[in-house]
């Protein structure tokens, strides 16, 4: 592009943000469509708590010699908050992979505003409501379920670390969404990632009870960061934990986004070079 | 004997409007169109039927529920003797589908192996399958592309191998959704001509919808115009271009650049130098009479007279009916 | 019947193959996802020894079983997962238009090529973990049986929602992919409200427990509850979907 002056590029990122805004909008609306989905993601995301909290109370109430040690109260709320985080992230990789394998992409390269942008705003709002949607279910089981509740503080952290990693997940899935470029289906790097995701990120147990290299490995992922940091607000909620978690999230979605538009370019060189 | 009686048949959709906003969440609207209103008809057995109109007209949802995909809202209708909705089954071995829209082929193998599955879903014996095919094949020249994949075929042959594949059976009606749709002038003419012998040959009886007036014009005796849902024109084909277009054309080549003809009810078109269109009423004037005249003038190389085109017509249908 | 459906599926497989790369990466993948799952519950099991009495070789068991169950279900009835989607894009159109019952041609669609990978380490942990003779072959076939068409069983109701749901595309993968997850879940958590939903809603317990509980103690009960599970799984699947398909046919299914 020649060099514009300072105003015209503002004009250019206002323009681009409004579009964002109003993609974001769409997402928000879809998703509240289809809500008669959106309820039936909140009763899975509460069965799946259930069966997940009778494995940790089950292995908090035996007493297994050389077994680990559970944070009190049991991992039953780590867990509430991965998974609220985890089946929040919208799939954008399946919109993706259809624009992208299908030749859908033509339309879209032809307007004005930056495709990615507003897919990505679409999946956020998409994600914003599932974030409400589940939310909304995981607060009334906790309250209906007896249990102990962590300092009002921790709720606050972990809803603002909650958006945060939704962001991040969504970054990720945009990824390998845009792996369609280049392998056709991206069901395989789909399914391998989100393993990854459950490790490295400890959908289903801190990665604090890993072995300690191990410990080092994951902690230092986006997993991590995306579900770990702010699952852990449950089990030790504390202000500089929260002021570390979010500065590691904002790093990580800087870096992601940075990696995200480098492989766009990339597949929008091929797609360029070779057709759709 | 009907090969297809339609009474009163009648089909609403209904779909819910959701209010925007957070009053969508409760507040439900539900809106019903009715997108076949009351039709009626019947089809001989050899007739070849078109069904025409604008888009949205209902011409689909009819082949839907003549076809058995589809319940009525009310009305009754047989084909081949049989209730379509009711006794989808039996009648599916009776009768072949063309969606021009959408493959019912393996797009990844040949067609030849999507035939061979047809076979079995239609329980036909393999000697009598073989000789159709065999049959099929040399009557639409596809010697050759039977054994490419169906995805590297143009949209042309693989138009033709989805009308092999609904004939296998031997079906003694064939629908056919906007067959030539999206192909080009050659691909249209094939698969015209196609249809045309081979059902007279075999005694089919043909009911195809479509956009392309020239498919009337080529492949069907019978015209059927649907209009929002309504039957609103159900004639032979020649019988509706004289009914709605009183006229027909004359044109002539002549050594003058210009040829005027001063008759009643014989207007000018648009015309090129040394070849001039005329529209020529034929409740005022006699076709004869201006061809007498324009011979009288002296000059004319050669003299060509003609129906309208159908599109014409068509559009004098739709016009008439207010419709767009 | 079945020599159509074999028919079906044999071209279904085969197009599958046809794509070397993509099969190759598609059954690679799987086998890696596989070990993730594996090495998960390796490193539960090396932290916490054992719950509720499950070790890390009855898991591995379950697990063989479980993907077992996946691999034959992908392999001959693959169609169940892009089912929601087919339904929503009115391709089941041309199908009502042929004299065969819709479901069958609808599975026999597709062959998914993951499955395959599933396959081999399905094998592979039964064969290590299970200690098994040619004895126990035909029991195990048919516990693999009866796991599979519960599992494809309850695929094809959520995939039915379709017919109710335009969103249903998505959530009913989604609905799958977690059935299969707890199916891996030692038995031994389930008590109560959890074992009411486990053998319900997410049949978990009907496609794995109860085939391994069957292995492990072949009984005349257990076999009724077993092939009892398959039957009424089967029925329940058939009836909503063609409830769904009544729907479908009276127009009231938004499809394009």
């Amino acid at each position: 592009m020649p060099s514009m002056t300072p105003t015209a590029r503002a004009d250019v990122a206002l323009g681009t943000f409004a579009a964002a805004a109003s993609a974001f909008a769409l997402g928000v609306r879809r998703n509240l469509a289809n809500w008669p989905i959106l309820m039936g993601r909140a009763l899975f995301y509460l069965v799946a708590l259930t069966v997940l909290s009778a494995l940790w109370d089950k292995v908090a109430a035996q007493r297994v010699a050389g077994a680990l040690v559970l944070p009190p109260g049991g991992l039953t709320l780590y867990v509430g908050a991965t998974e609220w985080i985890t089946l929040s992230v919208a799939a954008i990789h399946l919109r993706l992979e259809d624009d992208i394998r299908l030749g859908m992409l033509e339309p879209h390269l032809l307007r004005p505003k930056p495709y990615l942008v507003q897919k990505i705003a679409e999946a956020m709002g998409d994600s914003v409501v599932r974030l409400i949607g589940i939310g909304i279910a995981a607060l009334i089981a906790l309250a209906l379920s007896g249990r102990a509740l962590p300092p009002p503080a921790a709720f606050v952290y972990v809803a603002v670390l909650g958006v945060f990693g939704a962001a991040i997940g969504v970054l990720i899935y945009t990824g390998v969404g845009l792996a369609a470029f280049w392998v056709r289906r991206v069901l395989p790097p789909y399914i391998i990632v989100q393993k990854i995701w459950f490790l490295l990120g400890g959908l289903f147990a801190p990665i604090s009870l890993y072995p300690a290299w191990f410990f080092g490995l994951a902690v230092v992922s986006p997993f991590a960061a995306s579900i770990y940091m702010p699952g852990s607000m449950m089990i030790a909620p504390s202000v500089r934990a929260f002021g570390e978690a979010l500065l590691a999230q904002l790093a990580w979605l800087a870096a992601l986004t940075v990696l995200v538009a480098l492989i766009w370019r990339a597949g929008l060189r091929r797609v360029l070079r070779e057709g759709v | 004997m009907a090969i297809v009686t339609v009474e009163n048949l009648r089909k609403t959709y209904r779909y819910v409007r959701r209010k925007p906003g957070l009053s969508g969440l409760f507040v439900r609207d539900v809106r019903s169109i009715e997108a076949v209103s009351g039709i009626s008809f019947e089809i001989a057995q050899r007739e070849r039927v078109a069904i025409i109109g604008p888009n949205g007209a209902g011409k689909s949802t009819t082949l839907k529920m003549l076809s058995g995909i589809l319940e009525p809202s009310g009305g009754e209708a047989r084909v081949l003797g049989l209730v379509p909705w009711k006794q989808r089954r039996q009648l599916a071995y009776r009768i072949g589908v063309v969606f021009g829209q959408r493959t019912q082929l393996w797009t990844e193998l040949p067609a030849r192996d999507s035939f061979a599955l047809l076979r079995r879903i239609y329980d036909v014996e393999r000697s009598v399958f073989d000789r159709r095919l065999g049959q099929l094949v040399d009557q639409f020249g596809l010697g050759g592309i039977l054994d490419q994949p169906v995805q590297r075929l143009s949209l042309g042959q693989r138009m033709r191998c989805e009308i092999v594949a609904s004939l296998l059976h031997g079906p003694a009606l064939l629908f056919l959704d906007e067959p030539t749709i999206g192909l080009d002038i050659t691909a249209k003419a094939a698969i015209r001509d196609f249809i045309r012998e081979h059902a007279g040959a075999e005694g089919q009886t043909v009911v195809l919808t479509s956009h392309d007036t020239r498919d009337i014009e080529l492949v069907c005796d019978r015209v059927i115009v649907i209009s929002e849902g309504r039957i609103v024109v159900d004639q032979p084909t020649d019988q509706l271009r004289r009914q709605f277009l009183g006229h027909r054309l004359v044109t002539l080549r002549s050594a003058a650049p210009v040829v005027a003809l001063d008759l009643p009810g014989v207007v000018r078109r648009n015309s090129e130098p040394h070849l001039s269109v005329f529209e020529v009423d034929t409740r005022t004037t006699r076709v004869d009479a201006v061809v007498e005249k324009a011979l009288a003038l002296g000059g004319i190389e050669d003299i060509t007279i003609e129906d309208p085109p159908m599109e014409e017509v068509v559009r004098a249908i739709y016009d008439a009916n207010g419709t767009r | 019947m079945i020599s159509t459906y074999a028919a079906n599926v044999a071209i279904a497989i085969r197009t599958s193959l046809m794509d070397r790369t993509n099969f190759i990466l598609n059954s690679a993948g799987m086998i890696v996802n596989d070990i993730f799952l594996l090495i998960l519950w390796y490193m539960f099991f090396a932290g916490f020894r054992q719950v509720g009495g499950w070790g890390l070789h009855d898991v591995a068991r379950l697990l063989g079983i479980t993907l077992l169950v996946v691999a034959i279900g992908g392999v001959l009835f693959g169609g169940y997962r892009d089912m929601a989607a087919t339904i929503l894009r009115g391709e089941i159109d041309a199908l009502l238009t042929q004299p065969k019952a819709v479901l069958p041609r609808l599975l026999a669609r597709e062959s998914i090529a993951t499955a395959w990978g599933d396959l081999v380490m399905g094998v592979w942990m039964l064969l290590t973990f299970a200690a098994l003779s040619w004895a126990d072959i035909p029991v195990v076939l048919l516990a693999i049986a009866c796991g599979t068409t519960v599992y494809v069983a309850s695929a094809v109701a959520y995939a039915s929602l379709a017919f109710w749901f335009a969103g249903a595309r998505s959530f009913a993968r989604d609905l799958t992919d977690f059935m299969l997850l707890f199916s891996s879940y030692p038995g031994s958590i389930y008590g109560g409200a959890t074992r009411i939903i486990a053998y319900t809603l997410l049949p978990a317990g009907f496609v794995v427990l109860t085939p391994v509980t069957f292995l492990r103690a072949p009984s005349l009960s257990s076999l009724a509850i077993l092939i009892g599970s398959a039957a009424a799984y089967s029925a329940i699947a058939g009836a909503v979907f063609q409830a769904g398909l009544v729907r479908y046919r009276r127009g009231l299914v938004p499809t394009g």
